[in-house]
């Protein structure tokens, strides 16, 4: 009997449920993917037009989920290890303008996933984050993105995300922790 | 004496009355700027008091960043007080901030306590800044550290807070730069209040703490980090924006 991958995912996220779709025959027991992010998170706007709920919802909820999400998953996890992918888009690493709540959210979660490996890898929990293309993750915010170098082999699919997460939840990749992996086909080529 | 001249320019500090904060002020007010002394205590009066001494020029305004009206009305200050805003240097945090904690075990209260400062504090900042910065074109500054790049064993909010700050910069330099306003990051290592409390208790920490310093030594708040930091907000750094510069001795450099 297959147990496949649970992944998490705020319930507007398209991609959430496409990956989800995707992982579906992945027989991973004790594997969490946390999607970060979904459309009403990425609205792209100034930072100054932003009214306080707003700034609450596309930042600061954005990270209170994560954390929820990656409590839950130790709660889950901790009795016998496993393995805990975030999944995030590439723009927190180059900054996006006009996106400056959701690209904080999303920067502080890789941090905060990080700090995860750190603390929860002698109970055997190995956290990972996967980085995708803005557009993939959140299509609406595309724009946001546009001043980066165009990907090197071309866009990648969801089933080049799916194969990277796949990687990271295979139990013999037991030394990989705290790592970051970037799958948008050479685009941001850092760090 | 210093190197960099901020004669004419007015320098707003968050968390200005203590630590590292208060490095950054008296640094800026000794290269010539008019510090605004942003504090919740009236620690922030003796900082003040400190500057003037030196014959620099200085003022304080009690200030809460967790409330976008005590940001504004800071702001306000400054530009009444001097008639123009130069420069936000974002660096107050929470009390809580070097507090150990489990992420499995954060509650509300010091999520709240970490996020109030850190984030929504930079957001109120920003937000109360940018028209003064538009007309001065000046800079933001914000401060982060190690634990939010790779992120932290014992702290894990405050990485998660310094992390997102990074973000948060990063992606306001792009926004804010067709208005020629700069926004870069500082991650320093100098001594605060909350290091000294850990040396005081464990005065062997000074020294397995300095031997992973290529340097040596962790840094003095005025001298190293604050003369670092009024180098960022000086006209000199104008082409500057985006980036996150390490003022600690070498600690850092996996960036």
């Amino acid at each position: 009997m297959t147990t496949p991958v649970r992944v998490v995912a705020p319930g507007a996220s398209s991609f959430g449920t496409a990956l989800r779709d995707a992982l579906a025959e992945v027989d991973a027991p004790g594997c969490v993917v946390y999607v970060c992010g979904d459309e009403d998170a990425a609205t792209v706007g100034p930072l100054d037009a932003l009214t306080p709920d707003e700034w609450d919802r596309r930042a600061e909820r954005v990270l209170r989920d994560a954390l929820a999400a990656l409590r839950d998953a130790h709660r889950e996890l901790s009795p016998r290890g496993g393995r805990i992918v975030l999944v995030a888009p590439t723009a927190g690493i180059p900054g996006a303008p006009e996106l400056v709540p959701f690209v904080t959210a999303v920067e502080g979660a890789r941090a905060m996933a990080k700090s995860a490996a750190r603390q929860w890898g002698a109970a055997g929990i190995a956290v990972n984050t996967v980085l995708v293309p803005l557009e993939l993750l959140v299509p609406s915010a595309a724009g946001a993105t546009s001043f980066l170098s165009p990907p090197a082999i071309g866009a990648p699919t969801l089933a080049h995300v799916a194969a990277a997460v796949v990687a990271f939840v295979d139990p013999s990749r037991h030394g990989v922790t705290g790592a970051t992996l970037v799958v948008d086909g050479g685009s941001v080529m850092a760090p | 004496m210093s190197a960099v001249d901020l004669s004419g320019r007015t320098v707003l500090v968050t968390g200005g009355g203590a630590g590292v904060g208060r490095g950054i002020a008296l640094a800026c007010g000794a290269a010539g700027a008019h510090v605004v002394v942003a504090s919740r205590r009236e620690n922030g009066v003796e900082v003040v008091d400190e500057i003037v001494t030196r014959r620099g020029a200085a003022s304080w305004s009690q200030c809460d960043v967790t409330d976008r009206e005590s940001v504004a009305a800071t702001v306000a200050h400054a530009v009444a007080r001097t008639g123009a805003l130069h420069a936000v240097v974002h660096n107050a945090t929470s009390n809580q901030s070097s507090v150990p904690h489990r992420l499995e075990d954060v509650s509300g209260e010091l999520w709240e306590q970490h996020s109030s400062v850190s984030l929504r504090g930079a957001y109120h900042c920003a937000v109360a800044a940018l028209a003064a910065l538009r007309v001065s074109g000046g800079t933001l500054l914000v401060m982060t550290s190690p634990a939010g790049i790779e992120g932290s064993a014992t702290l894990p909010l405050y990485a998660t807070m310094k992390g997102a700050l990074r973000g948060f910069a990063k992606s306001l330099a792009r926004e804010w730069a067709p208005h020629g306003v700069t926004v870069n990051v500082v991650s320093p290592l100098a001594y605060s209040p909350a290091m000294e409390n850990a040396v005081a208790e464990d005065p062997a920490m000074e020294e397995r703490l300095a031997r992973r310093v290529p340097l040596g030594r962790v840094g003095d708040p005025e001298i190293d980090v604050g003369r670092g930091v009024a180098l960022l907000v000086s006209a000199d750094a104008a082409f500057v924006t985006g980036q996150t510069l390490g003022i600690d001795g070498g600690h850092f450099m996996s960036l």
